[in-house]
């Protein structure tokens, strides 16, 4: 349109300022309906999203969420009854070496298969294959055997009684064995479930995409496209969801959270959170091996200033290996004071008079300040006589074959999710050859776990894992932190049901 | 006089003045640069309501002492600039005058290696570096040297393929002068005002690639005070607490600001196209 000198004519002029003059005037509306959530679709950002393809290839609370969207576990833990309601089992049974299943009739995958035992079974064959990608596979370690009387019916037989079976097996998804197998190689490259959503696309890197299922057994979800993006970066996040580009975001960082409460398109929703954050000391490693390095790392971490001035009291620093809600939690055990003096002393006393290096690791932006948080407790450990080296890794590395789950880092920050019952954090982290993450191995505490395990009375139960925690105060193969509340950010408009166990589901959220 | 020369001490007083807070911080800090007061964290600037007398650019997040860590922050970029312009001049000059003065197959291996270099972004070089080896200062200095030497190079070839056909150089060598000799005596000695010139340059492109290379986490450890990292750990905090990164923020330009125009003045002494203008 421009004339030959290169300008523009007067017309195109008048045309383009009017064009930008009603722009300017419409502008506003439009991005603020923009703001509100819609049915359509709820965009979520996120700090964690699968890291990979295969629903197996992790075992971290809110990926379990992602992956909840298209298939469903037996089980799951309501955070409201404090007990296992059924999903896709209907009843279940506790009968002394044997668990057994009976499922819910009706229920259909997308491609309009039944669910069968048959595909439990074959889906708990995927989990346990360890070669294959899978990180669930300790769950099982007990089961001995399968059985598929009928249709209907799954049994596990377990090497002993494991009254705790239910909690082991409340995040494992059953996926269709028709499809995985129709899909070849690798199985999970169509994945088909029987949740209220179909897997629309996966990309590498944390973007999925989830559309609803009509036909859900569980009748039909309000919201129609759930979409997850990856975005590790606090600020980020945040700036998505006040311009309304995300609908719904995580980890909304503390020192935001009284100037978003004036925000007029964005709510805040605060939840005290299951997740246990502590440091684990790899026992495998030196100075881990020695129990006073260990003490002397517990008395030079000052556990309640961080909650006080990092996270501005929005949590409570953990009193005993376990906080005070959890199933096993010992109201008697204390946590190491703050003394960095006698963690010299102890250090001394180990064969380290001139203090010892140690190499910390953590996954930036995974948690809720984990950056500072680290920082934080390597200041602290270098007034107890350590030399921090402060090592940060990208996720998968960190938590993968080479990082924690294959036992390669000798000392790190993590937090557990979903932590409800003392066992589930005792067996995973501290029993002889369940994982590698800790190397830790005590006959005594291996035993105390096992027979609560056996164990049906809680109140016997609870006392056993009194006991085991006590071991674990003693011989400290970790520095047990603090339990942080979960905040969200949402668009005002969007409702959802707040769960503490992480999980964001498409399905739990509805527009007012 | 001093307006001539304007650029020249206004860019000088600025590198002198960062190598005095680089050589001088354990002085004239008046915090350790890592020493954390969880109770003062996040406190304002000296001037501002609520700011405290004993921090006079404020707190960060973690109650650590800005000024201290810009203070110390200024050792590690010049330290990295330095060492990188030193290191990667050495290398590139060596290169470059080796394939200017011998020519045919040095001249076509070196050029075609400072092509596939050149056919990269620089900082892109750096990133992938810096991920393959891992964080730490010496990779750090070694990743910027890599994605830097062949500035140089380049430069310094064309300065030698020119004067290697003056007479000067005839004459040296028709009296008996080696190879060797003729180069170090004759020839690159006459590169030193470009080479100046690109130094300075590439030190400020230097800072920068630190800067950005510690705020995407790539560059020295955590807890080591750099500008970079200052800006990358203060962003989080832009709308409670915007000191944490107008500081660091500040200090990057200031002394970028300085050697551009140290390096601009140089070259207006050096260039004789310039020269001719005026």
């Amino acid at each position: 349109m421009a004339n030959e000198t290169g300008g523009i004519t007067r017309r195109d002029f008048l045309k383009q300022g009017a064009a930008l003059g009603a722009g300017a005037l419409v502008g506003p509306y439009i991005a603020r309906a923009a703001f509100a959530a819609s049915r359509d679709r709820v965009t979520i950002y996120h700090s964690s999203v699968a890291d990979s393809i295969h629903p197996y290839n992790h075992s971290s609370s809110p990926i379990y969420g992602n992956w909840q969207h298209v298939i469903e576990p037996l089980v799951e833990f309501d955070t409201t009854k404090k007990d296992f309601v059924g999903v896709l089992a209907e009843s279940w049974e506790f009968e002394g070496k044997r668990w057994v299943f009976k499922l819910r009739k009706g229920v259909k995958f997308h491609s309009g298969a039944p669910l069968t035992s048959r595909d439990v079974v074959f889906s708990v064959d995927k989990m346990r294959d360890t070669k294959g990608g899978s990180l669930q596979a300790p769950n099982f370690k007990d089961v001995t055997e399968m059985q598929t009387p009928d249709d209907q019916t799954v049994i596990f037989v377990t090497k002993q009684p494991i009254a705790t079976f239910l909690d082991r097996v409340e995040n494992r998804f059953v996926v269709s064995k028709e499809a995985a197998e129709k899909a070849g190689d690798p199985w999970y490259r169509n994945l088909v479930g029987s949740g209220p959503y179909k897997l629309v696309s996966y990309q590498r890197g944390g973007n999925m995409v989830f559309t609803r299922h009509d036909d859900y057994w569980g009748g039909k979800a309000a919201i129609k496209e759930v979409v997850f993006r990856k975005v590790t970066e606090d600020a980020a996040r945040l700036a998505a969801l006040e311009s309304g580009q995300a609908d719904f975001i995580n980890n909304v960082p503390i020192h935001e959270v009284a100037r978003l409460k004036r925000h007029p398109r964005v709510r805040i929703d605060q939840i005290e959170g299951l997740r246990m954050f502590f440091l684990t000391m790899n026992v495998g490693f030196k100075p881990f091996d020695n129990k006073l390095v260990r003490q002397a790392v517990n008395y030079s971490i000052d556990a309640p200033s961080i909650v006080k001035n990092i996270f501005d009291g929005i949590g409570y620093p953990v009193n005993g290996p376990v906080g005070p809600n959890v199933i096993g939690a010992d109201p008697k055990l204390k946590r190491y004071p703050y003394d960095p003096k006698k963690a010299k002393e102890l250090l001394t006393q180990a064969g380290y008079p001139d203090g010892c290096d140690v190499q910390f690791y953590y996954s930036a932006g995974r948690y809720p300040k984990d950056r500072e948080v680290c920082q934080v407790i390597a200041a602290q450990m270098v007034k107890g006589g350590f030399r921090v080296e402060l090592i940060s890794q990208e996720w998968a590395l960190f938590w993968g074959r080479d990082g924690v789950n294959g036992g390669k880092l000798p000392f790190y920050y993590i937090g557990r999710g979903s932590l409800t019952d003392a066992d589930t954090l005792y067996d995973q982290y501290f029993r002889t050859g369940t994982t590698k993450r800790c190397n830790y191995s005590n006959p005594e505490f291996d035993k105390l776990i096992l027979e609560q395990q056996k164990t049906p009375e809680t109140k016997k139960r609870v006392a056993l894992l009194q006991q085991a925690g006590k071991i674990l105060m003693e011989e400290v193969p970790f520095v047990p932190l603090y339990n942080l509340a979960d905040i969200y950010g949402a668009a005002k408009n969007l409702t959802w049901k707040k769960r503490p166990d992480e999980r964001i589901l498409g399905s739990d959220m509805g527009i007012k | 006089m001093f307006i001539r020369f304007m650029k020249i001490w206004v860019g000088g007083a600025i590198l002198i003045a960062l190598f005095v807070c680089g050589v001088g911080a354990p002085w004239l800090a008046p915090h350790d640069p890592q020493a954390q007061t969880l109770e003062d964290r996040l406190k304002p600037p000296r001037w501002m309501d609520s700011g405290s007398p004993a921090y006079l650019l404020g707190t960060d997040n973690l109650g650590r002492d800005m000024l201290s860590r810009i203070i110390y922050g200024s050792q590690i970029s010049l330290l990295v600039g330095t060492a990188t312009v030193i290191l990667a001049g050495f290398i590139g000059c060596a290169l470059g005058a080796a394939a200017g003065y011998f020519g045919s197959t040095t001249d076509e291996i070196v050029s075609k290696i400072s092509e596939i270099f050149l056919a990269f972004p620089f900082l892109l070089i750096a990133i992938a570096i810096m991920a393959f080896l891992g964080q730490g200062l010496f990779n750090l200095i070694f990743a910027l040297m890599l994605s830097r030497w062949v500035q140089y190079c380049r430069v310094v070839r064309g300065e030698v393929l020119s004067l290697k056909e003056r007479d000067f150089v005839t004459a040296a060598k028709a009296l008996g002068g080696r190879d060797f000799y003729v180069l170090l005596r004759h020839v690159v000695p006459n590169t030193f005002s470009s080479i100046t010139v690109i130094a300075t340059f590439a030190m400020a492109v230097v800072i920068i690639s630190e800067a950005s290379l510690s705020f995407l986490g790539l560059g020295v450890p955590a807890h080591i005070a750099t500008w970079g990292s200052m800006l990358s750990e203060g962003r989080s905090y832009i709308n409670r607490a915007p000191w944490l990164t107008i500081f660091p923020g500040m200090a990057i330009f200031i002394t970028v600001f300085g050697i551009n125009l140290l390096g601009d003045g140089l070259r207006d002494i050096f260039d004789p196209k310039l020269r001719r203008q005026r």
